[in-house]
């Protein structure tokens, strides 16, 4: 009788524990595309970076030697620090536990076990897209 | 005034716990002081429930307001310094003599049979009042305390299967957001008070249940062992520790008040020199050492669960060293010692 009780007490309280674990959760997805406006980002000088919002993370626009631009989630791949990019050394840095990537994002010095994610641009009239790799539109 | 306490006797029959704290008595031995760490612990954690519901009355725990109204409380409201700064120092405080405590019982093996659970709820407590400085670091909303936040809420993030659902629960999705600050507030002013409260409830009644530890070689050789009426000479003892202790932690609090730094922005880069309250230090600088692939585990995984391991053993400490007064036993204390070096050593480390 009283493992039976205990139970059913015991299979209530778990099934309350569902929509509390849900309700915890709040929806969010990083996004797939970004835009931005090109006129921004058209005038940076080669060899250097400006962040722009990848949802709730930032993310990095870097203008290289032949005026083409790359784009990086500007996200330690260690703990999840914001990395900032340091144009005197070519390096992009983490200043939580010291991690250097290279010009390009690889990884290469401190505790960081991955590159930084890399994003796909494209020019849409005056309109800069920044996308998830793979993404389709 | 006679008739009155015999209506709340009657009421409440609380005449067996008087007549309790008046039997009540603590051994005098050399190591003594341990058994005033434990009740100077109270007098901090009164603090804190003072100051913090003080606090609470201006602070505004959302993105846009948290950091602005910080700063109302250090700079408009009358006193609003130095509450803010008693209350971060007494949590430092706190902590502190949560640890001399924690490991001066360890040293002495107060945890032995049949103190295991009061040991066990104490570790808890410790990582209850460590999760307390962790979400209150983050309130204040400045640029340090978002990045310790980042990675503090990443860390568990290591541990396989379950890891990358805490640190989602912690942030209130996949990063450091608005509504991780909210809920870290839940977490500081509504949850783990409860949770303090209901382990701080069971590890005294423990305490009382089983009366004071008697140091280990009288128990062995059953020696008398002097002591002091807990009423009144403890408790007079006890106050002049309470009343230094203020002393100290106003000066503290005066003299070194906590700074606030700009609003933190979840856009900016990591600033240089972060670091995390003191008491995370030992942890942070193991973090740091490891390289990012060990063999072929990530460094920080094997970091997480290194640091995790250590936690259960500390947890589960009487009930390994269960040989207290023999040869493994010494073996225990050695350990002990050498936990400690580390921490020490590492938060030196981490400082230079």
């Amino acid at each position: 009788m009283n493992s039976l009780l205990g139970g059913w007490l015991g299979a209530l309280g778990a099934s309350l524990l569902s929509p509390i674990i849900k309700f915890a959760f709040p929806p969010y997805r990083e996004p797939d595309e970004v835009k931005l406006p090109l006129a921004d980002y058209r005038d940076l000088a080669p060899n250097t970076a400006k962040t722009f919002p990848w949802g709730n993370k930032p993310g990095i626009l870097k203008k290289i030697e032949d005026g083409s631009l790359q784009a990086f989630v500007a996200v330690c791949s260690h703990l999840d620090c914001n990395v900032a990019y340091i144009s005197a050394q070519r390096k992009f840095f983490c200043a939580c536990h010291e991690g250097w990537y290279d010009e390009n994002g690889v990884n290469i010095a401190g505790p960081p076990p991955k590159p930084l994610r890399r994003l796909e641009i494209s020019v849409d009239g005056e309109e800069l897209i920044i996308r998830r790799p793979g993404f389709k539109g | 005034m006679k008739r009155l306490r015999f209506w709340f006797e009657d009421r409440l029959g609380t005449a067996p716990i008087f007549a309790f704290m008046r039997k009540k008595d603590v051994p005098r031995h050399k190591h003594s002081f341990l058994y005033y760490t434990g009740s100077s612990i109270l007098l901090f954690l009164i603090i804190q429930i003072v100051t913090g519901i003080m606090l609470a009355l201006y602070y505004k725990p959302t993105l846009e307001q948290a950091n602005a109204s910080v700063a109302r409380i250090m700079t408009e409201i009358p006193l609003g310094w130095i509450i803010r700064s008693v209350h971060s120092w007494s949590a430092s405080f706190m902590i502190a003599l949560v640890m001399i405590h924690l490991v001066g019982i360890a040293l002495v093996k107060a945890y032995r049979r049949p103190r295991e659970a009061t040991w066990m709820t104490g570790v808890l407590l410790l990582v209850v009042s460590m999760l307390f400085g962790f979400t209150g670091y983050l309130l204040p909303w400045d640029d340090l305390s978002l990045s310790a936040t980042k990675v503090g809420t990443d860390i568990p993030k290591a541990i396989p299967v379950i890891g990358a659902w805490v640190t989602k629960f912690l942030r209130g999705g996949d990063d450091v957001t608005g509504d991780t600050l909210t809920r870290f507030f839940v977490f500081h002013v509504s949850v783990l008070p409860l949770v303090i409260f209901l382990l701080l409830a069971v590890h005294i009644f423990l305490v009382q249940k089983h009366g004071m530890s008697l140091p280990l070689k009288a128990e062995v050789k059953k020696a008398r062992v002097p002591s002091l009426p807990f009423w009144p000479n403890f408790l007079l003892r006890e106050s002049v520790a309470w009343l230094v202790f203020f002393g100290v932690l106003v000066t503290m609090a005066v003299m070194f008040a906590p700074s606030l730094g700009p609003a933190a922005n979840l856009l900016a880069p990591a600033p240089s020199g972060i670091k995390p309250e003191w008491y995370f230090l030992f942890l942070f600088q193991t973090l740091k050492i490891f390289p990012a692939h060990v063999l072929f585990v990530s460094g920080e995984t094997l970091a997480v669960l290194l640091i995790l391991a250590a936690g259960i053993v500390f947890f589960a400490l009487p009930l390994i060293d269960n040989r207290p007064a023999e040869k493994k036993g010494r073996f225990f204390v050695g350990l002990v010692y050498a936990g400690l070096i580390y921490a020490l050593a590492l938060t030196v480390w981490s400082l230079l």
